[in-house]
């Protein structure tokens, strides 16, 4: 089985982010592996060791993703690509999904893994959109994953009405949960191996995308502006007697935030 | 006049909240308005479907839609949104949305948007206002295309009293099923427990409450309040709570009268799936828990000394 995983290098979202005159101040921020991609990767190496596989990651944009995709080989990813071009500045989900379109064109891949969203957007599209690009089968929010055979895969997906079980003819393309795995921790030993380890780096021209077929792609959305999160405001916080403090509380819920 | 067309948000046979929220917001934008709806034995749901604002009624009723498969799902969207020429498709928040809408957009050609708390027509263009970041800042988003599919996220959108729609139904022909990727079987949520989505109160547990008793406990308070009982990341990963539980940016983003958070510290994943609740309390032992910062009123005390304590009065003052 060949695999590809998505990995995206985003803003470390327990930090601080501020925001002024409609953009983000970037001095301060640090950027990580997108939490769900850790899972994806996870999932890929997990398959690997279990099933036999073969891996590779494509990460695309971010800069400098050298640190990202060691720390992905460190966990048992063997191959990786970085695909880095200007013309991929302002690409939105439909743009990331045609690139990544190209290059799972170029690998003859069964099984495309990605996280179920990119914390920095919070869009939870690009995987979806992939495989509708690609007409592949496509199971979303992916909690569970067993091989069935060398064409087919079962998964679990957390649906609205509970635990969906779906069987999903290869190749295809899923997007997973944090709750599929917990995620290793590179051992000290990959990390040392992943130093050596080569990143295919490419542009647009390399990969056989023209900025014709970027433009022709979208971007269906641009951000204009970033604003200030409305965040709440701490309230009252009431220390000392249980029995006394709980009852004072109710009846400010019931009497002053007329909500009981 | 713009035209919304608004996915029904269906669960066991029951029509949602957020159907009528999203026809009252394009009512108030002064829209042209329909519904989609999909689902197995769910045409007798039609005068509902009126009742709460929907002009045309685009009804995908078959016992192949019994269960949730997004591209069928999608192909009923496409259908209905094509019939009535829609230029905004909305789903509600829900994982059917969240699957289904960017499958909608490559068919239609469509820009997509998820999670959108607002959206502006200006002449010929469309803006959303969506969080990002795990809800740290807000985005303004232009759409390139004339259309949009959107997901609205949960809460956004209010309900208005008294509006009320047209009856015409359009009836769609079945989807082919998809048969690359088959669903098999629907482990069911607990039936008969209160939505968390829907629930007026929500009260949650995070990993202050220990084990099963400490759960137990707190569910007896969520079941004196006839309230969504919901739970923090930890206590699912620790196998105490169901994954259909979560609250937060990974989970279920709800958006009540009342948050009880109790024996929760508060990371901000599990703030970015609350913070839209009108009042929130926090019971929390340590005074310097992260979740006090969100808190309309803090308990800085033991939870299990609190909530029997937080019922009994609670208990005294609804009698």
């Amino acid at each position: 089985m060949k695999i590809l995983t998505t990995v995206k290098k985003v803003v470390d979202v327990e930090l601080t982010i501020r925001v002024e005159n409609g953009a983000i101040i970037e001095d301060g921020l640090q950027y990580v592996t997108n939490a769900w991609d850790e899972n994806a990767v996870e999932t890929a190496v997990q398959l690997k060791e279990n099933n036999g596989a073969e891996t590779t990651l494509v990460s695309i944009g971010g800069g400098d993703n050298t640190d990202v995709i060691r720390r992905c080989y460190a966990m048992g990813i063997e191959n990786g690509i970085h695909i880095e071009d200007p013309a991929l500045d302002k690409a939105d989900s439909s743009v990331t999904a045609k690139v990544l379109q190209k290059v799972y064109e170029t690998g003859d891949y069964d099984l495309v893994i990605t996280g179920k969203q990119a914390q920095d957007t919070d869009s939870g599209q690009t995987g979806i959109i992939l495989a509708e690009y690609l007409g592949l089968p496509c199971v979303s929010n992916v909690i569970a994953l067993e091989v069935v055979d060398d064409q087919h895969i079962r998964v679990s997906r957390a649906g609205d009405g509970g635990t969906e079980i779906v069987e999903v003819a290869l190749p295809a393309v899923i997007t997973v949960d944090v709750s599929i795995n917990e995620p290793r921790l590179p051992a000290m030993r990959g990390v040392m191996m992943a130093k050596k380890k080569k990143i295919n780096v490419m542009d647009l021209a390399t990969l056989g995308i023209s900025s014709d077929d970027i433009s022709g792609a979208g971007p269906r959305s641009e951000i204009v502006e970033f604003m200030a999160s409305q965040t709440r405001q701490g309230g009252r916080k009431f220390e000392g007697d249980a029995a006394e403090i709980t009852a004072q509380v109710v009846n400010l819920l019931a009497n002053e935030a007329k909500v009981l | 006049m713009a035209k919304v067309l608004v996915i029904a948000d269906i669960k066991e046979g029951v029509l949602k909240g957020s159907t009528a929220e999203l026809l009252s917001k394009a009512k108030a934008i002064g829209a042209e308005t329909a519904v989609v709806a999909i689902g197995s034995k769910i045409e007798p749901l039609t005068p509902e479907l009126v009742g709460v604002g929907s002009d045309t009624q685009y009804i995908a009723d078959d016992p192949g839609l019994e269960l949730f498969s997004a591209g069928p799902y999608a192909s009923c969207v496409v259908d209905a949104a094509k019939q009535f020429g829609a230029d905004l498709i909305w789903f509600g928040f829900s994982e059917s949305g969240k699957a289904a809408a960017p499958r909608v957009a490559v068919k239609l050609e469509a820009a997509c948007a998820t999670e959108i708390t607002d959206v502006e027509i200006h002449e010929e263009q469309i803006e959303v206002i969506r969080p990002a970041i795990t809800n740290k800042v807000m985005q303004r988003v232009k759409l390139n295309t004339p259309q949009l599919v959107a997901v609205v996220r949960a809460g956004a959108f209010e309900a208005t009293e008294g509006i009320t729609g047209t009856e015409n139904v359009v009836k769609l022909s079945p989807p082919a099923p998809d048969l690359k990727a088959v669903i098999k079987e629907l482990i069911s949520d607990a039936s008969g427990e209160i939505d968390l989505a829907e629930a007026d109160i929500v009260v949650s547990v995070g990993r202050g409450v220990k084990d099963q008793a400490g759960v137990d406990l707190v569910k007896e308070l969520a079941n004196d309040l006839k309230a969504g009982f919901g739970s923090s990341r930890a206590m699912v990963d620790g196998g105490f709570m169901a994954h259909n539980k979560q609250v937060g940016q990974t989970g279920k983003i709800v958006a009540p009268s009342l948050y009880m958070a109790i024996g929760i510290s508060g990371a901000i994943q599990h703030l970015a799936g609350m913070n839209g609740s009108k009042v929130v309390l926090a019971v929390n032992k340590d005074p310097e828990a992260p979740i006090f910062n969100v808190a309309d009123y803090g308990i800085v005390g033991d939870l299990f000394e609190v909530v029997p304590i937080l019922r009994d009065e609670i208990n005294k003052i609804r009698t």
